[in-house]
């Protein structure tokens, strides 16, 4: 009787001990505060993740991924067509400057020659009217 | 979050009445983390993570009696895992602050000493205690909130009223429980 008797007090103090106590002023306020901040970036979310939500179907994805792919490969094949055409016009243009130093160094080398028997031709006059004086 | 709903019946949740849910509970989630963590600031910033957590959740839950048994679960888990996130070591009697005796309280002292007491208990009985004590909680409804076997329950209730009793009986001399 007398354990029983310390028990329930024993259990009342710790009641009145551990009693609830008021939150502080303001509490609910602050919670609902942030409650606030909590939701909007919750909608912010929820919206980006609804344009995202487009992705989840899995048609919309795999042709997401093909459309790239093939964009990847055009675009691939397209800058290598360039590329080549640029390498073919510049091996043109090099071709055509070639052909025109060519044609220059031979009209150089053909009015040479005619120089050089022109100086030849005066030579062998002088020669001639030298020893026709002696 | 959802968890089985404890009760048979209860009124369902109005849309848009979180304010007044906070407002209903307030004193519970905090009064429950200010006799398990015994700092006042430590105590409004966890209520204050759980209810932003059931702000997350509510939709999930059923009725008012659900919304109190999660709030004290959550609670609860909050409470064990912030003492374990911030690796706290066991409270020694003499650093619990003097925090959480109300004013109209029949014997200061002894509540001071017994708020001591509860907070130097290990995690899992000193959230027993308080949701025994403070909440009125039956050992079956403790295990429910805790998901732990109604004997261990009842087991640590018992251990720990002989262990405060004794602690108080060795403190104060002649104030006996």
């Amino acid at each position: 009787m007398s354990v029983d008797n310390d028990t329930n007090r024993a259990e009342d103090t710790l009641k009145r001990a551990l009693r609830r106590q008021q939150a502080p002023d303001g509490f609910a306020d602050r919670v609902l505060a942030r409650a606030a901040r909590q939701n909007s970036a919750e909608s912010r979310r929820g919206h980006r993740d609804s344009w995202w939500g487009v992705f989840a179907q899995p048609v919309v994805r795999w042709a997401t991924v093909a459309a790239l792919a093939a964009a990847l490969v055009t675009g691939g094949l397209h800058y290598r067509q360039v590329q080549y055409d640029k390498a073919e016009r510049e091996r043109a243009q090099g071709e055509a400057a070639k052909q025109r130093l060519v044609l220059a160094l031979r009209i150089a080398s053909s009015k040479l020659q005619l120089a050089r028997s022109k100086v030849n031709g005066i030579n062998a006059e002088r020669t001639a009217n030298h020893e026709e004086k002696e | 979050m959802a968890e089985p709903l404890p009760v048979e019946k209860a009124p369902e949740i109005a849309e848009g009445d979180f304010a007044e849910i906070v407002r209903r509970h307030q004193a519970m989630v905090y009064s429950i983390a200010l006799h398990f963590l015994a700092d006042r600031s430590a105590a409004e910033e966890l209520a204050q993570d759980v209810f932003l957590q059931l702000n997350a959740n509510l939709a999930s839950l059923k009725s008012d009696d659900h919304v109190k048994f999660w709030l004290r679960k959550v609670t609860g888990h909050r409470c064990i895992d912030h003492k374990r996130r911030r690796g706290l070591p066991q409270v020694a009697l003499d650093d619990v602050p003097e925090c959480a005796a109300p004013a109209n309280e029949g014997d200061p002292l002894l509540s001071r000493r017994l708020h001591q007491f509860v907070a130097s208990l290990p995690e899992k009985p000193r959230l027993i205690v308080i949701l025994r004590y403070q909440e009125d909680l039956a050992a079956e409804e403790i295990s429910n909130v805790l998901a732990m076997p109604v004997a261990t329950v009842k087991s640590h209730l018992q251990r720990s009223l002989a262990m405060l009793r004794e602690k108080m009986a060795r403190a104060l001399g002649e104030v006996t429980l």
